[in-house]
């Protein structure tokens, strides 16, 4: 599936932040070639820097050292058109209805209006949210609302998806749902996707390749080819023995560092304090 | 739920009834006493409710020269004006400095400084420069109403969530598209969160301007002082009542507009 071709280049990123007057190095050394329309999850102990180099190739957060490239250009200040992002965080814009919503991408651009609404219906029949075009975000639960985050992000057709724990604040059953719908969306267009999220089996389940981080300051500790067949079907995906295989493995060196992670502070290593906005 | 609120409705009626037969009653109840004209509850001071309803009439009539169909427009229309004047400044003002940290820091101890100054003492300075007239009232609504909308807005421009701008930008967004599409939108929330209280404070703005304005400014804070000046407590409930309708009415106005530009929200969710 893919086509061999390095859409994101990163290397020896780096990002130190400044803690009071400690630095904290969040990320050191990260280097890892993404393949064009390959589906890549990052996946490690909380605090390991994988949300903080999805931020850098976004060029939401400026590195401190190394660089990232996308199609052989660096990223700098800003990310290249072809690249989307969905936050953890709810980013529905609550004053806009689902379909306003949808086409925020498309009026940005200047699609014309009626192209515009032309393609948000069919992108909103397409993720099966007929019949509420114009509701509010208010009125939607959270996996609602994660969904028409997800279709403002697709509707603009990026080449580059970067998801940070998309589904995150879900709950088991609504994951799933969503995982089966970002596949098949997923396989009509073949996204280059860099996906980070804590939770292992949703890792296996989407992607083509699982990268291990070591907890803080985070590295690459492996990283694992999914030889799980495509398409899959997120359900009964789970209780093939290959998927158990793989599960256990990375589990394994994952495991290590979480439980690294977790004795740094039983010692009492110094661990960067959780940050709060000043008031 | 309906049967409910009739109930409510019905009792509100019935106190306001009894409250008004109370005043009407007592006030007519003559003193036992030596001395002739001698009222336990003296109509002096509060008036009686049928002497109210009898100036109204009177000053509704056309006979006179100044109505208070005449006055009450005067109020409202300098009302009308600081209100708008007042929020659209404000705004502008509050999303400049709020989206301009150094703008911000450069103008803070001005603003402060001004805001903490009783607006009732500029009135006289007020009347000076602007005359008796209309504009004199509405500087002095707009001198508050500016300031409640200011701060309000200020905050809103500052706490607009960045990852709504970080997505915004990923969908393509130019920087005038961010501050249309998310920076302003996010603000105005904040924004009519201080109109309530703008309108009512621009009415206190007007009527305190009425009462140095003179007839030239009219208004219903000129009538409340004329009839100071004439002891006449009866023309003064007509006017406090005209007050109290127009306040009602306008908070009610109001409250129609918010609940349409935020009807996204929540709290005005229809289910």
């Amino acid at each position: 599936m893919t086509g061999g071709r390095v859409r994101i280049a990163i290397r020896d990123l780096e990002k130190t932040f400044v803690e009071g007057s400690r630095e904290v190095a969040a990320v050191t050394g990260v280097s890892l070639d993404i393949l064009a329309g390959e589906f890549v999850a990052l996946v490690g102990p909380s605090g390991c820097g994988k949300s903080t180099i999805l931020n850098m190739i976004g060029a939401l957060v400026p590195p401190s050292g190394g660089r990232v490239l996308v199609d052989g250009a660096p990223v700098v200040d800003r990310a290249p058109r072809e690249v989307g992002y969905v936050f953890q965080k709810d980013t529905v814009f609550p004053w806009r209805t689902v379909a306003a919503n949808v086409a925020l991408g498309l009026e940005y651009r200047g699609v014309p209006a009626p192209e515009r609404a032309a393609r948000v219906r069919e992108a909103i029949a397409l993720a099966g949210l007929q019949g509420f075009e114009e509701a509010f975000p208010a009125t939607l639960s959270g996996g609602m609302r994660q969904r028409v985050a997800l279709l403002r992000s697709l509707v603009v057709d990026p080449e580059i998806l970067l998801m940070d724990e998309p589904f995150g604040a879900l709950d088991t059953h609504t994951k799933l749902t969503l995982h089966a719908e970002l596949l098949a969306l997923w396989e009509a267009k073949h996204q280059t996707v860099v996906f980070v999220t804590h939770d292992l089996s949703e890792a296996i389940t989407l992607a083509d390749r699982v990268v291990v981080m070591t907890r803080r300051p985070g590295r690459v500790k492996r990283v694992y080819d999914i030889r799980l067949p495509r398409p899959r079907d997120v359900i009964r995906l789970r209780e093939t023995e290959e998927y158990a295989r793989q599960y256990s493995e990375i589990w394994h060196a994952l495991g290590d560092e979480f439980a690294r992670s977790d004795m740094g502070q039983l010692i009492g290593e110094p661990q960067p304090k959780a940050r709060r906005a000043d008031t | 739920m309906t049967s409910d609120r009739a109930r409510v409705l019905a009792w509100q009626i019935a106190i306001l009834v009894a409250i008004v037969a109370a005043w009407e009653f007592l006030t007519g109840i003559k003193a036992i006493s030596k001395t002739p004209g001698l009222y336990w509850i003296d109509p002096f001071f509060i008036s009686r409710p049928s002497q109210i309803v009898q100036r109204f009439l009177h000053l509704a009539s056309p006979s006179v020269r100044l109505s208070i169909w005449a006055m009450a427009w005067s109020t409202v229309q300098s009302t009308l004006w600081g209100f708008l004047v007042g929020i659209t400044t404000g705004f502008v003002a509050g999303l400049v400095l709020g989206r301009s940290q150094r703008l911000a820091l450069i103008c803070s101890p001005f603003i402060v400084a001004f805001n903490s100054l009783p607006r009732i003492a500029l009135v006289p300075l007020i009347t000076m420069i602007f005359g008796f007239g209309l504009l004199a009232k509405i500087v002095l609504a707009w001198s508050i109403v500016f300031f409640i909308v200011f701060f309000n807005t200020f905050q809103g421009a500052r706490s607009v969530d960045a990852d709504l701008i970080h997505s915004a930008r990923f969908l393509g967004a130019s920087e005038g598209q961010i501050m249309r599409s998310v920076i302003i939108p996010s603000t105005l929330a904040w924004t009519f969160a201080s109109l309530t209280p703008s309108i009512s404070f621009a009415l206190i703005g007007v009527v305190v301007g009425e009462f140095i304005g003179g007839e030239s400014g009219g208004g219903l804070g000129y009538l409340i002082i004329q009839s100071l000046g004439t002891l006449n407590a009866a023309d003064m409930m007509v006017a406090l009542v005209v007050l109290g309708i127009i306040g009602i009415v306008m908070a009610l106005g109001i409250r129609q507009v918010e609940a349409r530009l935020l009807r996204w929200r929540p709290e005005y969710q229809r289910r």
